[in-house]
């Protein structure tokens, strides 16, 4: 024994081929096998009508590698229709579903998630507020500019005033340190805005 | 087409064409170039349409894009990936395998019974072999189970000089002269192989990692090396990749990634495991959730 000859003895699966037609793949997101649902929602990464299909199947899937296979295609597909059916996730009582949405929309196209953007930064909920400031962050240098400025001079809640605070700095812009020092002036007894405050400034002045 | 004035005539790729060429990389290979690595894409793409006769980088575009076999892809995925490695390279991970992560592996199985490692991104061989030599060194229960050794990459030229099994000094110079003595034979000054017993208990294929269809073979995977191969891909790849080495691994199976890399970043499939030589991630058991 020991060493042996691997796939010497045809031990080693072979592919499956022709598993099924294409419009079949959106049948068998539904299949009891959580196997077959997972090639389905890897084949329809491949098709950007699939969008909706993919992101439907999401809130119901118990399986966390066919949810990953799910998340992944669309993320593939990166379209505004495939972010678009990722954002109300955000919103899940389930961490594991709504950190996988929120990852998967910081890695699609900017131009796909954009389109959320304003209605998370307005939402009433300030958990969707945070997260549209961590997906601001990867915006281009304006429209960065201008919600993480207008995260730290008006949002009410100062966890997204952190979390913007933290994007700022982590982007060395000094342009942002009226906003900084305005968000500073709005929370002035809460040591955890100092701290992060000046540790931003301390960046800038680094960075100058 | 796009106007001439896009084509440069300095020997460089428009930014055009630099983007096509890196989009048409990642959508079929997973490898991910960006901005920074130009002068060294580029040069290697300026290679392969003099050689073939293309007139313009935009035609050689459109043989890789249409070109029914591949084979022109496949020539040009072999110039651009990097197989710089050596013997025992990150030998704490060869530690870890032996002083713990096998004995797990194995603890409800009977003698007899299969254990299946798979070297991804193999290259020009030097990690399946190590290894091979590291089990049958030092892994005192290497003779009860049935150990099928995998090993593959995107390269086919890597691949071929990884069954051909031959080594310079370079490659060998972090191996005990006792190990070289056991397990090589010189050839040529400077040049050693790799005995045939060893070449012939590794089973070398092409695949590409992020491609379900050529990875759905591999199937109750034990434990997958993957190390400094990640780095070359971008968040979709990586992903991608973590998913395919969940469906491989059986589980309780491990993953053992590069110094510099960590699952956490690529997905949430696996769990980490720190050994006292490593940290690994694993997929959980069944049962135990994700």
């Amino acid at each position: 024994m020991g060493l042996v000859k691997a796939g010497s003895k045809g031990t080693l699966g072979t592919a499956p081929t022709g598993a099924a037609a294409p419009e079949d793949w959106t049948a068998l997101l539904e299949h009891a096998d959580a196997g077959h649902r997972r090639h389905a929602a890897q084949a329809l990464g491949d098709r950007p009508d699939a969008a909706a299909t993919l992101a439907a199947r999401l809130p119901r899937e118990p399986d966390p590698a066919v949810r990953e296979a799910l998340l992944t295609a669309l993320v593939r597909i990166g379209s505004p229709e495939a972010a678009a059916g990722l954002a109300p996730m955000l919103a899940s009582e389930d961490a594991g579903l709504r950190n996988g949405a929120l990852e998967s929309l910081q890695q699609m196209p900017v131009d796909a998630v954009e389109p959320q953007m304003d209605a998370l930064a307005g939402s009433d909920d300030s958990d969707l507020r945070i997260f549209a400031v961590l997906l601001a962050a990867r915006l281009g240098p304006a429209e960065r500019s201008a919600r993480l400025h207008q995260a730290l001079e008006r949002d009410p809640h100062v966890n997204v005033g952190l979390t913007a605070a933290e994007a700022v700095a982590e982007l060395g812009d000094p342009a942002a340190l009226p906003a900084l020092e305005a968000f500073a002036a709005r929370f002035p007894d809460d040591p955890c805005v100092a701290y992060t405050v000046d540790a931003a400034r301390r960046r800038f002045r680094g960075a100058s | 087409m796009a106007p001439p004035s896009e084509e440069p005539t300095d020997g460089a790729v428009s930014p055009a064409d630099y983007r096509t060429l890196c989009d048409l990389l990642r959508e079929r290979t997973g490898l991910s170039f960006t901005e920074a690595k130009r002068y060294y894409v580029q040069r290697r793409l300026a290679e392969r349409v003099e050689a073939t006769r293309m007139p313009s980088v935009r035609d050689y575009l459109n043989l890789l894009r249409f070109q029914a076999s591949g084979a022109e892809m496949q020539l040009l995925v072999n110039l651009m990936t990097v197989n710089e490695t050596y013997f025992f390279r990150e030998k704490y991970q060869l530690d870890c395998l032996v002083n713990g992560m096998l004995d797990e592996v194995v603890r409800h199985r009977r003698p007899g019974e299969r254990v299946r490692l798979w070297s991804a991104g193999c290259a020009t061989g030097e990690e399946p072999y190590s290894i091979a030599i590291t089990l049958l060194e030092r892994w005192p229960r290497v003779d009860e189970f049935q150990i099928e050794l995998y090993a593959s990459d995107i390269d086919s030229m890597a691949l071929d000089r990884a069954r051909e099994g031959v080594y310079g000094e370079r490659s060998l110079q972090a191996l005990p002269a006792e190990l070289v003595e056991r397990y090589f034979r010189p050839v040529a000054p400077g040049s050693w192989r790799i005995i045939d017993e060893l070449r012939e208990s590794v089973d070398f294929s092409l695949v590409n990692i992020v491609d379900p269809a050529q990875v759905r073979r591999f199937t109750g995977i034990d434990v997958v090396f993957c190390r400094n191969l990640l780095i070359y891909f971008d968040d979709l790849g990586r992903r991608n990749a973590a998913a395919m080495f969940h469906e491989a691994l059986s589980p309780g199976g491990f993953v053992a990634l590069g110094h510099s890399e960590s699952m956490s970043r690529m997905s949430s499939l696996f769990v980490p495991r720190r050994f006292p030589d490593a940290i690994l991630y694993q997929k959980p058991a069944e049962g135990a959730g994700a």
